[in-house]
């Protein structure tokens, strides 16, 4: 079979085809799930949103803007989606509550592989570290090692530019080894 | 590459040699980047840091299930079509029966329409085979993870993904050609047997009996004679391989079931089984690699399949995943 890429299920979209919809359901529903999930850390609400939110994108398929890459596009949309809803739902007042206080990723110790090649991160205790960095840093981290998406995509859905993606990844990474030594020292 | 600066963090990560030494993937890319650290070796704390940027954090990702997405799009699909407008009531109300019948007309014409443009694709998954038989008589055996597609209307002319045996019916009354098509060429054909495969990224076309026409993707064209094997790569535009071959089975055992290896080097032999089941090969004792290996494998079976092998080279493969691993007995 061809590989199908994501200008033309894009473009077949837009024309209405149901087989690429499907197509790119069933390519993006697993990550934005997940990724859904970490933001609301609510199963229900993270379902009934995507529904929601794959339904406004069918119906409103004609004004979609034509674009080469999907996944940043979807992850970026679906994040503001739901967090419209949450805002809605939690009936805020804060005018300036902005996405990034929204997006508090966890990572629970199942999450993280112990057997692999990086000596350093071979801690029983990671997940608690990784908790503890700064969101955004969490946030990249996740979309970078988690989800597998470009530092040029990251940037789009953080709405960063790339080299700050980079500086961000950096830190998180050189956070955690300092942690991690500081933790050896105390063993 | 070595007159490169490497001053920061970027200079490393955007360098895919240095995320194939990371990876240690590539054995000139891990020869330089060996030489190049041991060589700066102020440099050595921007390469760990490079180093653990690109190997990240090992995560186990916790996705959905495939049949959770497919009942999810299955709700989804509901919705959208309980939203499409109904147009059969409308029309009732609308009443006159000539505005019915012209309608039913058109959708009847449609229906005949599409029916007879519609695109059909015959997939196979890996370790399975599909026979099929097309409109015209002729027969096709398509080999694992393959795919062909022909239109209703036309199915003289096929594309083919993978690999697939064709005998061809001769149409003598309309002389009508039988054409395949790949992304290397295309096989012009009146009737005869043959078998082509487009692993690879090449096209390997063997001729069992008749004779057909190659036309190459680079414009040139050849002729072909029964036993003859070419292979042809429309990214080198060459022709890599043009022979004889005696024992014709050897490349068209696999449409009876059977991957037949003739003094085959178990490297090369693993290889096929990669292509027909979509496991990884892993080799731990490089030694067997070239053993030799002479028999016939199941291309359905993978247990039964790895038993032979395990047999007959004396080594252990054992499966794991989706890998492959070879090690000594």
């Amino acid at each position: 079979m061809e590989k199908i890429t994501d200008q033309y299920v894009w473009k077949a979209l837009k024309e209405g085809d149901l087989n690429a919809f499907s197509v790119l359901f069933e390519s993006y529903y697993p990550q934005l799930h997940n990724y859904g999930l970490k933001i609301c850390k609510n199963v229900a609400l993270t379902e009934d949103t995507l529904q929601d939110f794959f339904l406004y994108i069918y119906e409103h398929r004609q004004n979609l803007s034509d674009i080469d890459n999907i996944a940043p596009y979807l992850f970026t949309s679906y994040k503001r989606f739901l967090i419209k809803v949450l805002k809605k739902n939690e009936k805020l007042v804060q005018t300036d509550f902005s996405a990034e206080n929204f997006v508090d990723i966890q990572f629970s110790a199942e999450e993280i592989i112990t057997k692999h090649e990086t000596e350093i991160f071979k801690n029983k205790k990671l997940n608690k570290l990784l908790n503890n960095l700064p969101k955004r840093q969490k946030e990249a981290i996740y979309l970078k090692y988690y989800s597998g998406l470009k530092a040029s995509e990251i940037a789009n859905i953080m709405d960063i530019n790339y080299q700050s993606v980079v500086n961000t990844l950096h830190k998180a990474m050189k956070n955690l080894k300092e942690e991690i030594s500081i933790l050896k020292l105390f063993k | 590459m070595i007159k490169k600066q490497y001053n920061n963090i970027n200079d490393f990560l955007d360098d895919h040699s240095f995320e194939n030494w990371v990876h240690q993937n590539n054995g000139t890319d891990i020869g330089f980047w060996d030489f190049w650290i041991a060589n700066n070796p102020d440099k050595k704390e921007l390469v760990n840091q490079a180093k653990d940027l690109v190997l990240g954090i090992p995560f186990n990702k916790n996705f959905v299930t495939k049949e959770k997405v497919s009942f999810e799009w299955k709700k989804l699909e509901a919705k959208i079509e309980a939203k499409k407008p109904t147009p059969k009531r409308k029309i009732r109300t609308l009443k006159p029966l000539s505005i019915a019948a012209s309608i039913l007309l058109l959708i009847s014409f449609g229906i005949y329409f599409i029916n007879n443009n519609a695109k059909i694709t015959h997939k196979t998954n890996f370790g399975e085979i599909l026979k099929i038989k097309l409109k015209d008589g002729s027969n096709v055996t398509l080999n694992a993870n393959s795919s062909l597609s022909y239109y209703k209307n036309e199915s003289r002319k096929v594309w083919l993904k993978g690999e697939a045996f064709f005998q061809v019916d001769k149409k003598l009354v309309t002389n009508a050609k039988f054409y395949v098509i790949t992304d290397d060429l295309s096989v012009e054909v009146y009737g005869t047997s043959f078998n082509v495969n487009t692993k690879k990224q090449k096209t390997d076309v063997f001729l069992e009996e008749g004779s057909i026409w190659l036309k190459l993707k680079n414009g040139g064209d050849k002729k072909m004679i029964p036993g003859n094997f070419i292979s042809y790569s429309s990214e080198k535009k060459e022709i890599l391989e043009n022979t004889e071959i005696v024992n014709s089975t050897v490349k068209t055992s696999w449409k009876d079931g059977s991957l037949l290896f003739e003094n085959l080097s178990l490297v090369k032999a693993m290889k096929k089984i990669e292509e027909t089941y979509g496991y990884s090969i892993f080799f731990n004792d490089e030694a067997s690699k070239n053993t030799l290996i002479t028999g016939a494998v199941p291309i359905t079976n993978i247990d039964i399949c790895l038993k032979a092998i395990e047999k007959s080279v004396n080594v252990v493969i054992e499966k794991k995943d989706n890998n492959l691993i070879i090690s000594k007995k």
